[in-house]
């Protein structure tokens, strides 16, 4: 058998054996998904991209296979789901309808390995939806709530998924052939106006997944409501099918003579990542702060893409990676918090840093890569951004993402300070570390993090295989470049990355000792209530705890920004056909003696009317 | 063999450089508030004292791990930084690790303390400490904008975006990049007078509201080692903007003349202004100094 149908039987078929394995015996339950996704990742290493396989349903020819461009992006879907359902099993412990979750979960996993071997619109229809429906299940998987939470996720997958239909129809209509290749060879025969439509309809199928503005409204709540092991997977890697679909439109639908829509797109999203890094920064819950930073961050990662350079391309595809790496480390840290403490609002929580060492050093290492600061990887991302940015011209952009990126500096400390920083309070003494389930998969991940920084080669070397077959050429001064561990921009500027490595580790490690060495066994630890507090003493019941408002001088300066949210003219585009609904409903009032008089008076309108112009 | 330890000892006597000017900068600018207050003022070599006597205290208690390292990040970040500035524009003895990046580096290098130095005050738990940081970090969002316009401007301008490339474009063309984008230039001294948090930005440590934010926890070696680490970077931003800006230096006699009187700008600004407030202080950036910033990348490109 065709080892891509084996994949998708693998996942789907376990996925239903998985329902009914916890009906009966619930036990094998975690096991057998564990090693179901395991056994999965083994096939899908050993598949390969040269894999196609062509068949037809109903008169339609379709073809599965991977591209080196979906294989990038399929390894971070089995690498990411396998940690997360390892992660899983401690973090959805004790609770109840886990046969549904798991279910959902893995038929998730093996829509997105779907998208991405289609090589046909159809196939990628019928697997996007697929996905859709299998994570708004678990969006509303606690149960109550249901229409707030869910509605608006599944109100903007519907609009998504229509336009995207829309698209395929006219896209067939003219081409005559579901099949990307066809698609892809004839598109630029058809009229310049119809390729826009179709590039602006299939990117707002996208764009929805990828939460971009202004169709991200959903994205806040479905992230923050599920349980947080499936949000690793959703904001990690679920986000990235949008992702990869805008890379299939922006280089492969999109003609060179429409640069226009690039930049259109690429303005979208700077604008995107500043509003929702600002949102972010005023954000108390920690699950909701993430969830504003994803928005942000995947802006960051189309901006990338429509810069259209071989530089901004790769940053693009990089931070898509790295993303997916930090994003869902940190998503995993909050799940470890919320699941040992009980709640993830930063307003209650303070101080956990001797309970969780070990969550807090996975949290620290992700917001390093997530702030980009130099020995880690999101530099790596962040520079070439950059870089890509300014040497192709796009000077006011660079701007924005820098603006967006330092104001990510203030999320970033506020989620390291809120859960495990400032005053410990006795009512968390009794809190312990998250079980081991749960931190290896974190501490993977955040190694991941730590080897992009000085050796990013390991990632950029699948990545220009990618961009290869999404057809660039590198027009950087080395050809080999991913291979070594220095960065180059166009322009021939550089930054070696092992000897930043190296200065930073060696002054602080020398630094360090300088300070460790003599008199740090004297030292003895004391508690945060015992501080310089200008001669009062502080008791241990006082509660000294700095978490409200926690950027309210920041909030009052970028106030004007925030005054209208996106989601207030959803509100308001709701309440106007509310208003027309009602206004419809006073002459449908259900009295049937009110229809008989609209039938007497269009019976006595058709009469004059009737005699008056067409003469009967 | 010979190279590198030619190379450790050229770094060791950068940092040493960078050490003692920082410091006589730093009692500069307490005498010259003192003069201006009519006071005597202390002698300019007391920050030697202060920090002689600070490294030779035994600190006795700590609030945590991460407390520890805080000032071990702040050094860290002020010594790697200055590594990668060009001190003089010729020489071997200072050209540490200037070839092995750029300004966006940089840029990003030198806020790695902050937030390094910020995660050691946040486990102190002194509530000051950490509206000191939020003050901070909000500040530093309002003037990393205008600086980083200048700096694209300037690298639009010229084709690099290295620090060697820009004394490079100097050394031919004979202007300094002042002249050549004074827009640039003034976006970038605006965004300088918050750089230094002297007054009037000097929220961060407002001794009477916050009393003295985030440093209010540390003290015998943890201060002597930011006392130093705060020299250190003093003297990076210093040179780093006679670098791009005044076309470096040739000698060392020429850097400190260059870089005292651009320490002067915001010491002297500071002198006679009161504090702002923190939203203040972050609009203050968002005005003249982004508008400069707007036109200087316009000038560049066109």
């Amino acid at each position: 058998m065709n080892s891509l149908i084996l994949l998708l039987i693998l996942m789907f078929g376990g996925a239903l054996f998985a329902f009914i394995l916890n009906k009966f015996v619930p036990a094998l339950r975690d096991i057998f998904v564990v090693l179901l996704m395991l056994g999965v990742s083994y096939l899908f290493f050993s598949t390969g991209i040269s894999n196609r396989l062509n068949f037809d349903v109903l008169g339609i020819h379709m073809q599965w296979g991977f591209t080196s461009a979906s294989y990038l992006f399929g390894i971070i879907v089995v690498v990411l789901g396998s940690l997360a359902l390892i992660y899983s099993t401690a973090y959805m412990k004790g609770k109840d309808r886990l046969g549904y979750f798991y279910m959902n979960f893995l038929f998730s996993i093996g829509a997105m390995l779907g998208i991405l071997m289609s090589r046909d619109l159809i196939s990628l229809f019928f697997f996007w939806e697929i996905m859709t429906w299998s994570s708004y299940f678990i969006v509303i998987y606690s149960g109550n709530d249901v229409d707030r939470r869910g509605l608006k996720y599944m109100i903007f997958s519907a609009i998504g998924a229509y336009s995207m239909l829309m698209a395929i129809v006219i896209v067939n209509s003219f081409i005559g052939s579901f099949l990307l290749e066809d698609v892809f060879a004839s598109i630029f025969a058809i009229g310049s106006g119809y390729q826009i439509a179709i590039a602006i309809l299939l990117m707002i199928g996208f764009g929805v997944k990828s939460a971009m503005m202004p169709l991200h409204v959903w994205a806040p709540r479905a992230y923050s409501e599920s349980p947080m092991s499936y949000t690793a997977v959703f904001s990690g890697a679920l986000s990235k099918m949008g992702v990869f679909g805008f890379a299939l439109v922006l280089f492969n639908l999109v003609s060179t003579q429409n640069w226009l829509i690039n930049e259109v797109v690429a303005w979208l999203a700077a604008i995107t990542s500043v509003l929702a890094t600002f949102y972010a920064v005023i954000q108390s819950d920690a699950k909701k702060l993430l969830a504003y930073s994803s928005i942000a961050q995947i802006g960051y990662i189309i901006i990338g893409l429509a810069s259209n350079t071989y530089l901004g391309v790769m940053a693009g595809l990089f931070l898509a990676v790295l993303h997916a790496v930090f994003k869902s480390t940190l998503f995993m840290a909050v799940g470890a918090v919320e699941r040992q403490v009980g709640t993830t609002d930063m307003t209650k929580i303070s101080g956990l840093i001797r309970r969780m060492p070990w969550t807090f050093v996975a949290t620290l290492i992700s917001i390093i890569a997530l702030a980009g600061l130099p020995p880690l990887g999101g530099f790596v991302g962040k520079w070439m951004l950059y870089e890509a940015l300014i040497t192709s011209g796009h000077y006011y952009l660079v701007i924005m993402v820098f603006l967006s990126s330092t104001a990510a500096f203030l999320y970033s400390y506020r989620i390291l300070f809120g859960m495990f920083l400032g005053q410990e309070e006795p009512e968390f003494a009794h809190v312990k570390e998250a079980p081991l389930s749960m931190l290896i998969p974190m501490l993977i991940l955040s190694g991941i993090s730590v080897l992009s920084g000085s050796h990013p080669g390991f990632i950029l070397e699948p990545i220009q295989s990618a961009m290869a077959s999404f057809g660039f050429q590198s027009n950087l001064p080395h050809e080999s470049w991913w291979e070594l561990t220095v960065l180059f921009n166009t322009w021939g500027d550089k930054v070696a990355l092992v000897n930043v490595l190296t200065s930073i580790v060696g002054v602080f490690l020398i630094a360090l000792a300088f300070i460790t060495i003599k008199g740090y066994k004297n030292q003895r630890y004391v508690t945060t209530k015992d501080i310089s507090s200008s001669g009062e003493i502080i008791q241990p019941e006082d509660n000294m705890t700095f978490q409200i408002d926690f950027y309210k001088p920041f909030e009052r300066a970028i106030w004007p920004l925030l005054k209208r949210k996106i989601d207030d003219y959803y509100t308001d585009f709701g309440k106007g056909l509310e208003a027309l609904f009602d206004f419809v409903r006073r002459f449908y009032n259900g009295n049937g003696q009110f229809y008989a008089i609209y039938v007497m008076a269009f019976l006595a309108l058709l009469l004059i009317a009737g005699t008056k112009y067409f003469g009967f | 063999m010979n190279t590198i330890l030619i190379q450790i000892l050229g770094a060791l006597a950068t940092i040493l450089l960078a050490f003692i000017v920082g410091m006589f900068y730093g009692g500069a600018h307490r005498k010259v508030i003192a003069r201006i207050q009519n006071r005597v003022g202390p002698p300019i070599y007391q920050n030697f004292i202060d920090v002689l006597k600070l490294y030779s205290k035994e600190t006795s208690i700590n609030h945590g791990v991460m407390q520890h390292m805080g000032p071990v990040f702040a050094i860290t970040a002020s010594i790697t930084s200055l590594m990668f500035v060009p001190i003089l524009t010729d020489g071997n003895w200072f050209s540490n690790l200037n070839f092995s990046g750029d300004l966006v580096f940089l840029v990003y290098m030198m806020v790695f303390g902050s937030l390094g130095m910020a995660l050691g005050a946040g486990q102190t738990g002194n509530p000051n400490s950490a509206i000191g940081v939020t003050r901070g970090l909000s500040q530093m969002v309002g003037y990393e904008i205008p600086f980083v316009m200048a700096m694209v401007a300037l690298m639009t301008q010229f084709h690099t975006t290295s620090i060697t490339g820009m004394i490079a474009v100097q050394q031919q063309s004979g202007t300094w990049l002042m002249f050549s984008n004074p827009f640039a230039f003034m976006a970038a001294i605006m965004a300088m007078l918050g750089m230094f948090s002297y007054a009037p930005f000097d929220i961060v440590t407002a001794p009477a509201e916050v009393s003295s934010g985030p440093i209010s926890e540390f003290g015998g070696k943890y201060l002597g080692m930011m006392m130093t680490s705060g020299s250190i970077f003093a003297f990076v931003k210093l040179a780093l903007f006679v670098d791009i800006f005044m076309g470096g230096a040739s000698n060392l006699v020429v850097l400190v003349i260059k870089t005292f009187a651009l320490y002067m700008i915001p010491v002297l600004y500071g002198v006679i202004s009161p504090r702002y407030r923190t939203e203040q202080a972050i609009t203050y950036f968002w005005k003249w100094p982004l508008f400069f910033g707007f036109i200087a990348i316009l000038y560049a490109a066109f």
